[in-house]
């Protein structure tokens, strides 16, 4: 295995994905992907990742949060940053005009609307990898 | 991995959750089709599209109006011989085509979801007169004329007020919506 920075991204979009991947990786992370809900847990549970990346509008709605609310549960996966990667604002702005969105799902984590810019998005992967690390060390 | 996911691949991991089994499983016996009450409104047959996304014929597909013919009436559900979940299949595709704002142009069915679900959002419960101009521009002058005769008889007659009515406590209603979707303060 190897010692790269571990990412998992589980988002139902190939377009999307196959372009941060290749951005991500470029950056010299190893990214693995999902492409539904149901395999991106059992893949979280395998085998934790660094940072998960992830969408919401998946399979039935909004998976991505009923995902996010499991993991939120979950004593060992809760301490994963999360980076929620969404359209959803633009979709169903017009149910809650002029609301923000919060997620605060898990300990560390930051919404980022599609369409993301490759820098912007390296950027918060690297703050949420150093925020993660950081609290790893206060806690020990 | 592949470095992209085929079209097929990517509906699969959409409905991956339905009750039914996978559409891979379709023996194109036609059963759905023949059973549709819409099938004469829709471009495509249930049983053709469902072969069309075996085939990835994405553009095709999203260009069809066949699922947003669908009445959601369950009858090809009920009959199916290899028990895929096809109304659901329909509404699966309604929605990966508003995700992506991949659909048809000119079809009544994402606008009019749209003002549902606003209206919805502010009182509670349907209202006919706000959900009317979604669709009733597109009828030819005798349907629209019907149409505005039916509403002015039910004004009269007192089944249908020219204010929307709202349900009791909407906020408790609206807290509920944003627990699904993560808008507002408390998610």
């Amino acid at each position: 295995m190897s010692d790269k920075t571990r990412l998992l991204i589980i988002d139902d979009d190939p377009d999307f994905v196959s372009g941060i991947r290749s951005i991500l990786e470029k950056a010299g992370y190893d990214v693995s992907v999902t492409y539904n809900p149901k395999d991106g847990f059992e893949a979280l549970e395998k085998e934790p990742p660094d940072l998960l990346l992830l969408d919401v509008m998946m399979g039935r709605g909004a998976e991505g949060i009923m995902l996010a609310r499991k993991l939120r549960k979950d004593p060992v996966l809760r301490e994963i940053p999360v980076l929620i990667i969404t359209g959803i604002r633009e979709q169903i702005a017009y149910l809650f005009p002029g609301e923000q969105v919060h997620p605060g799902f898990v300990a560390v984590d930051e919404l980022v609307e599609k369409p993301v810019d490759p820098d912007f998005l390296l950027n918060r992967v690297s703050v949420l990898l150093e925020a993660s690390a950081e609290r790893k060390k206060q806690e020990k | 991995m592949e470095a992209t996911l085929t079209f097929s691949k990517e509906i699969a991991n959409l409905l991956y959750a339905e009750h039914g089994n996978p559409i891979r499983d379709c023996i194109q016996c036609g059963t759905c089709s023949g059973s549709c009450p819409a099938v004469e409104y829709m471009d495509h047959s249930p049983r053709q599209l469902i072969a069309m996304i075996g085939a990835d014929m994405k553009e095709e597909v999203m260009e069809s109006n066949t699922y947003w013919s669908c009445a959601s009436c369950y009858q090809c559900n009920v009959r199916c011989p290899a028990g895929i979940d096809i109304a659901g299949m329909m509404y699966g595709l309604k929605r990966y085509s508003m995700w992506r704002e991949r659909y048809k142009e000119g079809l009544v069915g994402p606008q009019f979801n749209e003002s549902f679900m606003k209206m919805i959002m502010r009182t509670g419960r349907s209202f006919e007169p706000v959900l009317a101009p979604t669709y009733v521009f597109k009828l030819g002058a005798k349907d629209m004329f019907d149409e505005a005769m039916m509403a002015t008889s039910l004004f009269f007659k007192g089944r249908m007020s020219l204010i929307p009515k709202r349900i009791k406590r909407i906020e408790d209603f609206r807290k509920m919506v944003k627990r699904i979707i993560p808008f507002g303060g408390d998610a």
